[in-house]
């Protein structure tokens, strides 16, 4: 039940982020597409072969621009087609969603801990929230910057050529709020993605199955609030939801929730009405 | 006896296999070419700000007569964003190219393109930004061969 769920999600991301170049991407959606409708096709060892020959075509057709979690849907997409030609398939695609969703954390935490080195010291969301507008509304709403602090803010960052110094800096507006904000998107994520790869990399047992679980869910829940990478969101909620046993209908459900979840926060501009509704409401 | 095909469990580990071969592999191009950290396949996208916003490419076409900077046109904006994540001799070379054929398109002799890869650093203390080249490569064109810096 939860391989075929999992499958049935998993074609449903390639479908709504439709990637690759022509060539490719007509091919991608009618694979996921048949995999939709047909459940003979849907559990083919071949379709998912085909779909992970198709994603690694893509993503050396496009290389560097691919984002990650195309590099992950496609060994997702490896890790069914082996699954689904096993005896125990549930359980070949629980190990490998368990070892995949780790082991990508791990490498997450490695970049932001030891090899960045702009992460730890705060200087990755200082700049990020200050300077990606995809993000203003939810430094708005988090940080209590208006948005002339932020047009202010980001011309005071502009580059100067290599050596260069005025005389009078123009210095930054970085109320408490926003202070607060940095330090707890730093740690926060840190923290919840070291979590993640701790409780995915630990051997199998109930405990850390649980553990597993919860930490996977907050870190969707929370993170794909804000980052605009519903895709990846998706993707991490789909190969956790393959690790449910087949008595876990509840859990089950709590991932299919947070998957729409997801959804409605990638289509939904919440922070957005939410500044909208804080600065109408306010007394001038 | 450890029975390596029998519960098919092997059929786990391929995948992870993969993605720790690509993500090592990807480490390695980010210290030695450039490469930006957010690309690759090695996750480290959302931990440091060497990533496309903060990279840019900058087209610079001589002939005999004059020397003039592109602004980098929309026809050639995924070369130039491949050349900005991943400065390798040859995204330079073929953006540098694409160049060439675009001028000489419109009628404009071109001895040579340079192309450069420009990254925005920042320091923390106070927070400022500053630019720094990655990489200049220069692409010349008859009866001159190509070479990079």
């Amino acid at each position: 039940m939860s391989v075929q769920l999992a499958l049935r999600l998993t074609a449903l991301v390639l479908l709504l982020r439709p990637m690759g170049p022509w060539t490719l991407r007509p091919l991608i959606l009618a694979a996921a597409g048949l995999a939709l409708l047909s459940p003979r096709v849907l559990m083919s060892s071949w379709t998912w072969y085909g779909l992970t020959a198709l994603l690694a075509a893509r993503i050396v057709a496009d290389w560097p621009l691919p984002d990650n979690h195309v590099y992950l849907l496609m060994y997702w997409c490896l890790a069914i087609s082996l699954a689904l030609g096993a005896a125990t398939p549930d359980r070949v695609l629980m190990t490998s969603a368990r070892l995949l969703i780790g082991t990508a954390f791990l490498m997450a935490i490695i970049w932001k801990g030891m090899l960045s080195p702009d992460y730890l010291d705060g200087r990755f969301f200082r700049v990020t929230w200050l300077t990606d507008e995809r993000f203003g509304d939810a430094v708005q709403l988090f940080g209590q910057l208006s948005q002339p602090q932020l047009d202010h803010n980001r011309v005071a960052l502009r580059p100067m050529p290599e050596g260069a110094r005025l005389v009078h800096p123009p210095s930054l507006e970085e109320p408490s709020a926003f202070r607060h904000l940095v330090l707890a998107s730093t740690w926060g994520i840190f923290t919840l993605e070291a979590l993640v790869a701790v409780a995915f990399l630990c051997p199998p047992g109930k405990r850390s199955s649980m553990a597993q679980h919860a930490a996977l869910l907050c870190f969707c829940g929370m993170t794909y609030a804000i980052a605009p990478v519903a895709g990846f969101g998706w993707l991490l909620l789909t190969m956790g939801l393959a690790l449910c046993r087949a008595d876990q209908q509840v859990l089950r459900g709590v991932y299919v929730g947070t998957w729409f979840l997801v959804l409605m926060y990638s289509e939904v501009p919440w922070a957005h009405l939410m500044v909208a509704w804080l600065s109408s409401s306010t007394p001038i | 006896m450890l029975h390596v095909g029998g519960t098919g469990q092997w059929r786990s580990w391929p995948p992870t296999a993969l993605l720790l071969f690509i993500a090592v592999t990807q480490i390695l191009l980010t210290r030695t070419a450039d490469l930006s950290p957010w690309k690759g396949g090695g996750f480290g996208m959302f931990a440091t700000t060497d990533g496309t916003a903060f990279r840019y490419v900058r087209l610079f076409v001589d002939t005999p007569e004059r020397s003039d900077e592109l602004a980098v046109p929309q026809s050639l904006e995924d070369a130039a964003l491949r050349a900005q994540l991943f400065p390798s001799d040859r995204f330079l070379l073929r953006l540098g190219e694409a160049a060439a054929v675009r001028e000489r398109r419109q009628g404009r002799s071109v001895s040579s393109v340079r192309v450069e890869v420009w990254k925005i650093e920042f320091s923390n203390t106070p927070l400022r930004s500053t630019e720094r080249k990655l990489r200049s490569f220069t692409v010349h064109f008859e009866p001159a061969p190509v070479s990079g810096e």
